[in-house]
């Protein structure tokens, strides 16, 4: 019985990642492109740094807590979504960039 | 008699003020002009080179040109700036009255500037001064250090990009006073002359609280033996 459950649940996380959407985000000119998101817990979002400069993405929030460290010119980053709700993403390098994230 | 002396003197400093305005205009005419334009903004054709500052819209006071002349902006923590040292080309008086005429030509409402934007900052309560250090290393750690680095010499991670498009300043060395950094981390680089696009304002960010605790531990932390205090 325990193995069918387990099989069960592999099956249903195997189905997720199938299922999960990779979302990206640009960096560019100090903005995050989109401003805001739309996505369902299990995503993915990949910040692309297409500034000739270093940048960052962070949240705080407490459900999603990450930080991609700095980020080189040209470098893509991914990071997924755990938990649902609204977060903001931000850059610890430059304080005008925010990033309005709604996870479902 | 004493109405004698008074006007005397009057006369003498008037004329000594003079002097050094006109020698000051002379020197700047055959040097500074060459970057910060005859208007004192920049020469906009070096910008893309060496982006030499406003000073119309600097921050610094008179004393504070004058040291940046005299040692150059690298000796007061500027990693990129080329702005050489003029030690060895003025004497003393030509130093002092390139800074007079600077001062009061382009930017004679300098110190009044600045300590207007502060009356305007929320005043913060001395009682607080443990929460503003705590809260000032928190922010520090996680905005700042990144590029000033995470003891102040100018040299954050993001100083390692291959781009290498940032020069942040050694907090170490700096000139600027506590009250002025403060204004310049509220407004951002640009607001205060420079044509680099790299401090930028962080008021939307940190409320004044925020930015003043950053100061202050930056002060308490980091520049205990600043050259200026010793």
């Amino acid at each position: 019985m325990s193995k069918i459950l387990k099989k069960i649940l592999l099956l249903a996380i195997v189905t997720v990642s199938v299922n999960a959407t990779n979302h990206i985000v640009d960096q560019k000119g100090k903005t995050f492109i989109p401003h805001s998101l739309d996505v369902t817990v299990g995503d993915t979002i990949t910040f692309r740094n297409s500034d000739p400069f270093a940048h960052n993405a962070y949240t705080d929030d407490e459900e999603n807590e990450f930080d991609i460290g700095m980020q080189a010119a040209g470098v893509d980053t991914t990071i997924r979504v755990k938990g649902a709700g609204k977060f903001d993403v931000e850059c610890a390098i430059h304080p005008n960039m925010l990033l309005e994230v709604t996870a479902h | 008699m004493n109405k004698i002396f008074i006007l005397f003197f009057t006369f003498l400093s008037l004329f000594a003020s003079e002097k050094d305005y006109k020698l000051g205009e002379s020197l700047f005419e055959k040097t500074c002009i060459s970057c910060h334009g005859a208007d004192g903004r920049g020469n906009p054709q070096l910008r893309l080179v060496v982006m030499p500052r406003a000073l119309s819209r600097s921050i610094l006071d008179e004393e504070q040109s004058y040291q940046i002349i005299k040692h150059g902006s690298r000796y007061w923590g500027s990693l990129a700036d080329i702005m050489p040292s003029f030690e060895s080309v003025f004497d003393e008086n030509e130093l002092r009255s390139i800074a007079y005429y600077i001062s009061k030509k382009f930017n004679p409402n300098s110190k009044q500037r600045v300590q207007t934007l502060y009356d305007k900052s929320d005043e913060i309560s001395q009682k607080r001064e443990h929460k503003m250090l705590k809260r000032g290393k928190k922010i520090y750690k996680r905005n700042c250090s990144w590029c000033h680095g995470l003891t102040a010499k100018g040299d954050g991670e993001a100083t390692r990009n291959p781009e290498k498009s940032i020069y942040p300043y050694n907090l170490r060395k700096t000139l600027l006073t506590e009250k002025q950094m403060f204004l310049y981390a509220k407004y951002g680089g640009k607001f205060w002359g420079t044509y680099k696009d790299d401090m930028s304002g962080w008021s939307r960010k940190y409320d004044d609280f925020t930015l003043k605790s950053i100061i202050k531990y930056i002060e308490k932390e980091f520049r205990t033996e600043h050259k200026s205090k010793i």
